[in-house]
């Protein structure tokens, strides 16, 4: 999709679905955003107010091994643009290092083109990188959800138009949209089973250190049914063993 | 740094923070841009199992931390008021107290009315795994311009992303070593020890000892609460 089409896409979304009063409050987009396209569309209208060509959502993973940004998706929505590939390739190793100490933007210039450049080198609280995909100009805002979950959003333009008053605004509605899509994600992985409550007081005990035998003792139960509980619980979570399974409740924020 | 006045001084709304002296100073120009009278950065650490919470930069007068306590405002912290960053917050108001459950006694809320902080608004910093809260907070109700307060919540992250070491030593609460993390980590993916020594290329019993460090460091009595600790302060 060309720039053009871009703006005219979203200009025309915008008639019917923002607010009368015209500019974007901040903190109105907090509970939209169920689907992937429902995202992509906000990300659209991210995209259109700071002029930018084209974006892209990613998923920092959480392991220590691999430092690779996870594409979530991206303007060329339902398929791939070329530079969410370079991103998701071995470029955006020290864009994952960043994200994961840092919540400062990186901007690149690489298209030979001066003019969204000048923009960027004036933004105080932004620092330059290297280009996360060849030939292009942009810039990524670090983003995080609950639980730990760390992202990306990048948007790419030659003529983006930020200061430094709008890139607070871009950045938390990044942060919005993210906790949106975080909140989506989830799901991939099959929907949990409930769990029941004594499941989960099991598992709380264990990440509090108890064993079986002590559950067992505080709950009033055999040692056999603590075990059971957390056996079940483990298979609901889909875990392979207990210290998975404290791990996924925990990161799942089923226990404190 | 030189004087407290050339502190106050210095132009700290731009850039980067070079010293504690910047950072007391950014967070003083900030709050008064968005009309709060004092602000509360802290950090909030997961110790024996209860939230700690450790105050890293603060203009609240020593008598208002004193009565009304590191309980309350870890509580506060931790609390549904708190907004993570493009969330619009919602303040802690002193007078409704009532309202806002089990939180504030009536003494409580009395006493923050009294001392200045009429309306409290809780906000979560993002900055890599640090668990960092601010609290802007002003004398009278509506006071903080809220699109203003939303906007400065991002720059308080660019802020303390700028100087991470500073953080680091203010919240301490990672001390495990690069390589007991990543044990730590791949046991909490399920992992056996023979899996991870295979998986880090080190031996059975090098795997076993980095976790037994992991545990002593936690003061954990097993590896199901040295996971649990580690993910709850935001470790692995």
């Amino acid at each position: 999709m060309t720039h053009a089409q871009v703006r005219e896409t979203a200009a025309a979304l915008f008639d019917d679905q923002r607010n009368p009063f015209g500019a974007f409050s901040l903190g109105s987009e907090t509970h939209h955003a169920v689907t992937i396209p429902d995202a992509v569309l906000r990300c659209r209208w991210i995209a259109v107010d700071i002029n930018a060509s084209g974006f892209g959502l990613f998923f920092v993973s959480p392991s220590l091994e691999r430092a690779r940004l996870v594409a979530c998706f991206d303007s060329d929505y339902p398929s791939t643009a070329v530079a969410t590939k370079f991103m998701s390739g071995a470029s955006g190793e020290e864009m994952v290092r960043h994200s994961r100490i840092s919540t400062t933007p990186r901007w690149w210039a690489d298209d030979g083109m001066a003019g969204s450049r000048q923009a960027m080198e004036n933004l105080a609280w932004s620092e330059r990188t290297a280009p996360l995909a060849p030939g292009t100009n942009g810039i990524a805002f670090p983003v995080h959800a609950e639980r730990g979950q760390c992202g990306l959003v990048v948007f790419l333009g030659s003529d983006i138009t930020l200061s430094d008053d709008t890139l607070c605004e871009i950045h938390a509605r990044c942060f919005a949209l993210f906790a949106a899509v975080a909140r989506i994600r989830p799901g991939e992985t099959g929907r949990t089973r409930a769990i029941s409550k004594r499941e989960l007081e099991c598992l709380k005990l264990t990440a509090n250190g108890n064993t079986s035998e002590e559950i067992a003792k505080l709950l009033k139960l055999s040692v056999h049914t603590a075990n059971q509980y957390l056996t079940q619980s483990t298979q609901k979570l889909n875990a392979v063993n207990r210290n998975q399974a404290v791990a996924k409740a925990l990161r799942l924020g089923l226990i404190e | 740094m030189s004087s407290p006045a050339a502190l106050l001084q210095s132009d700290a709304s731009g850039s980067r923070l070079a010293s504690r002296g910047d950072l007391t100073s950014f967070f003083m120009q900030l709050a008064a841009d968005i009309g709060a009278d004092s602000y509360m950065l802290v950090a909030i650490v997961h110790d024996q199992d209860r939230n700690d919470a450790r105050i890293v930069s603060s203009n609240w007068i020593f008598d208002a931390i004193e009565l009304i306590g590191k309980r309350l405002i870890a509580n506060l912290a931790l609390g549904p008021l708190t907004a993570a960053p493009g969330v619009r917050p919602r303040p802690l108001v002193a007078a409704h107290a009532p309202n806002a459950g089990a939180l504030l006694s009536g003494e409580e809320a009395r006493l923050l009315d009294v001392l200045g902080h009429a309306e409290i608004y809780s906000l979560r910093l993002n900055v890599g795994r640090q668990r960092l809260f601010v609290l802007f907070s002003a004398a009278e109700p509506g006071k903080i311009d809220l699109t203003a307060l939303m906007k400065a919540q991002l720059k308080c992250c660019y802020a303390l992303s700028s100087i991470p070491q500073l953080i680091a030593e203010a919240s301490m609460q990672d001390p495990l070593s690069d390589r007991e993390r990543e044990c730590l980590f791949w046991v909490s993916e399920g992992k056996t020890t023979d899996e991870v020594a295979l998986i880090l290329g080190v031996s059975s019993n090098t795997v076993n000892s980095y976790i037994t460090h992991a545990i002593q460091k936690f003061a954990a009595s097993n590896r199901a609460m040295a996971i649990a600790t580690a993910i709850r302060s935001g470790i692995i």
